[in-house]
């Protein structure tokens, strides 16, 4: 018996002071680097949304034209932004409404936006006009920018129309700081309804870089004559009514590239023409009647093609883009994805053709 | 009870409500560290949830978007399509509170890039031939979703009803954030199970990935809280510990023990419902009056962007 107790008893005390030291050394470990011992992926995504909510005080609140105001929100180092982009305004009723940020870059303190109340509107601008008070908060999400300003264009030719100055005036400032070749044509109703035209006037100086075209002063504006002698690859950038967008874009020189801003390019029934979609992978081209989403018309083809909201915030039916100009209507995607995928489920083509990954 | 009734799990009462996607905002940049003043464990315990969200209600959608074809029941389609939207949002906004974390000196990017790498690799869409194999995986993971949905459903009905956070002082975006959060899974909580019911159904993988689903977040929450707790530039050689736990439960700032231990029979019995848990009348009623939803309601009009 004795013979076999030792050994026993032995084994016992080994693995006792082995499980002890081992959990010793597990604490100790454990104690250096607390999230010892499970790998990490090496590009985290968590952490890093797509953007994010501030909120801002109101602190002033004026009016810069006939039916005009410019709110300046402050707050403390606010992200950064380029000349061209623009902030969501989630106003009090929940509402969200995009305003270009035309205040000055460097400023990270506060933000400047101006809107132009629209009486038939769908009750934003009127919000912004009665209710953003000096001294109230304000949510924002952004800024971002569908609008950026090419940096080694030769020449710059500018159309704003009304308060689409809002985007251009940080780019006039910019290039006049960079010394670059500009020309700004700015139309409006009245002198009185234009914000901001002293400031574009000053800018532009004595060599005549600004021309002022009010309607009830000087008629309908000569963009063929504005855009005739500009210089090869010129870039152009308008923001303003969509009839004048499309004036720019008839009167377009070959040799020039146009940028737009659009205001509001979701509530437009126009633009909502037919287009086909090809579905490379399944070998598919179907038809998107006016009217109807990408997402209806690929639901016929490929049932299980995943969504959710219907309405272009929860991303689900995002899909990657292969060919094909996306005129994007989410409210989601980062400029970076926008490149190379689309919400389907609000976002259409710009031309005739699109072609999913599908 | 006779013994007669099916014993197949069915819904209690037929609450059935349309699933969508709110469109809900919030800002961060009024809420403090420590968001339930002066008690840094119970606010990183829950904390802990904003590590694990945005990673795992990604991985719910990316695997929820591959059963889509196994499918054979329009209503339950609609419903998983509902709950894919919510899980989305949901995922977006816990991600939204992690860049403000780390503005206050509390960078949680370690931890989850560790959690990232859990979801993405290990339960990710693992190199696997076409057919049964790959399937067999597909259902694996459907099965873990719906006994994780167990408990974010008991963690719903336990913030709804968590009124000594309020008595406490706690930060009401923060609230309302959990408790928005909360009522969507209340609300949401038979989809996953009937989901795993219609595609599977086997107990046996019920069990198997109870188990799997509870040691893992067992696992990940002691460590997020103890991550949390080591490197809050504000307290002290802070820790977490189960004792501290415990009494957070007792306290009813945290669930109770008790309650959990509980719940975990109920998962495995074989006449479990979701329905049986939590009240969907209670979720709708705050998602009514909620801050967050109700701007998101707003913003909504009837479908019209």
């Amino acid at each position: 018996m004795p013979r076999l107790r030792t050994p026993r008893l032995r084994t016992v005390l080994l693995v006792t002071g082995s499980a002890l030291l081992a959990r010793r050394a597990l604490r100790r470990r454990i104690q250096a680097s607390p999230l010892w011992p499970m790998p990490a992926l090496e590009e985290p995504v968590s952490g890093r949304p797509r953007a994010r909510a501030l909120r801002l005080l109101v602190t002033r609140h004026e009016s810069v034209a006939d039916g005009v105001v410019q709110l300046r929100l402050e707050g403390q180092d606010l992200p950064a932004w380029e000349p061209g982009a623009h902030l969501d305004l989630v106003l009090p009723s929940g509402l969200i409404r995009q305003y270009s940020l035309c205040g000055d870059p460097e400023d990270t303190s506060s933000y400047t936006v101006a809107t132009r109340l629209i009486a038939d509107g769908r009750g934003g601008s009127r919000e912004v006009h009665e209710q953003l008070q000096e001294g109230s908060e304000i949510e924002v999400r952004g800024p971002r920018n569908r609008f950026p300003l090419a940096a080694g264009a030769p020449s710059y030719v500018f159309v704003a129309g009304g308060i689409g100055i809002t985007p251009i005036l940080p780019m006039l400032r910019a290039l006049e700081a960079r010394g670059a070749d500009w020309r700004l044509l700015y139309a409006g109703r009245t002198r009185a309804s234009m914000p901001f035209l002293e400031e574009a006037e000053k800018l532009g100086g004595e060599r005549g870089r600004v021309s002022v075209v009010a309607e009830d002063e000087g008629g309908r504006p000569d963009l063929a004559g504005l855009l005739a002698d500009s210089a090869p690859d010129t870039a152009v950038y308008c923001c303003g009514p969509e009839g004048l967008m499309e004036a720019v874009a008839a009167a377009l020189p070959g040799h020039c590239e146009l940028h737009l801003e659009r205001f509001a390019p979701h509530t437009s029934a126009d633009g909502n023409g037919p287009f086909e979609v090809e579905l490379r992978r399944s070998g598919r081209t179907v038809p998107v009647p006016a009217g109807t989403s990408v997402l209806a018309a690929v639901r016929a083809e490929v049932p299980n093609v995943s969504y959710s909201c219907e309405q272009g915030f929860c991303g689900t039916c995002q899909q990657r883009v292969l060919e094909g100009e996306v005129d994007h209507r989410d409210e989601l995607l980062t400029d970076s994805e926008r490149d190379d995928s689309m919400l389907i489920c609000v976002s259409r083509a710009r031309g005739e053709r699109l072609v999913l990954d599908l | 009870m006779s013994n007669t009734q099916s014993r197949a799990p069915r819904p209690v009462a037929d609450e059935r409500v349309a699933l969508k996607a709110r469109r809900v905002s919030f800002s961060w940049d009024r809420t403090p560290l420590h968001w339930i003043p002066d008690d840094p464990f119970t606010t990183h315990t829950i904390n802990v949830l904003h590590l694990l969200l945005p990673a795992g209600e990604r991985w719910f959608v990316h695997v929820y978007k591959q059963v889509l074809p196994y499918i054979r029941d329009d209503r339950l389609r609609e419903d998983v399509i509902g709950f894919i939207g919510q899980e989305a949002m949901h995922s977006q906004a816990h991600d939204e509170v992690l860049p403000h974390l780390k503005e206050q000196g509390l960078d949680p990017t370690p931890y989850t890039a560790q959690v990232d790498w859990f979801f993405e690799k290990l339960l990710g869409d693992r190199t696997l031939p076409p057919g049964r194999a790959r399937e067999w995986w597909l259902m694996e993971r459907v099965a873990l979703i719906a006994a994780i949905e167990h408990y974010t459903a008991f963690l719903g009905d336990w913030v709804l009803n968590a009124d000594e956070l309020d008595r406490k002082g706690a930060d009401p975006t923060m609230l309302d954030l959990l408790r928005w959060h909360g009522a969507e899974e209340v609300e949401h909580r038979s989809v996953a199970f009937e989901l795993f019911e219609h595609v599977d159904g086997g107990y046996r993988r019920r069990v198997r990935t109870w188990a799997l689903a509870f040691s893992a977040l067992m696992f990940l929450w002691q460590r997020g809280a103890r991550f949390f707790m080591e490197n809050d530039p504000t307290v002290l050689d802070g820790k977490a510990s189960f004792k501290e736990f415990y009494r957070g439960g007792k306290r009813g700032v945290l669930p109770s023990t008790g309650a959990m231990v509980k719940s975990i029979p109920r998962y495995l019995s074989r006449s479990y419902h979701p329905s049986q848990e939590g009240s969907t009348a209670q979720a709708v009623a705050y998602l009514a009056g909620s801050p967050a939803a109700t701007a998101a309601e707003a913003r909504t009009p009837n479908g019209a962007v």
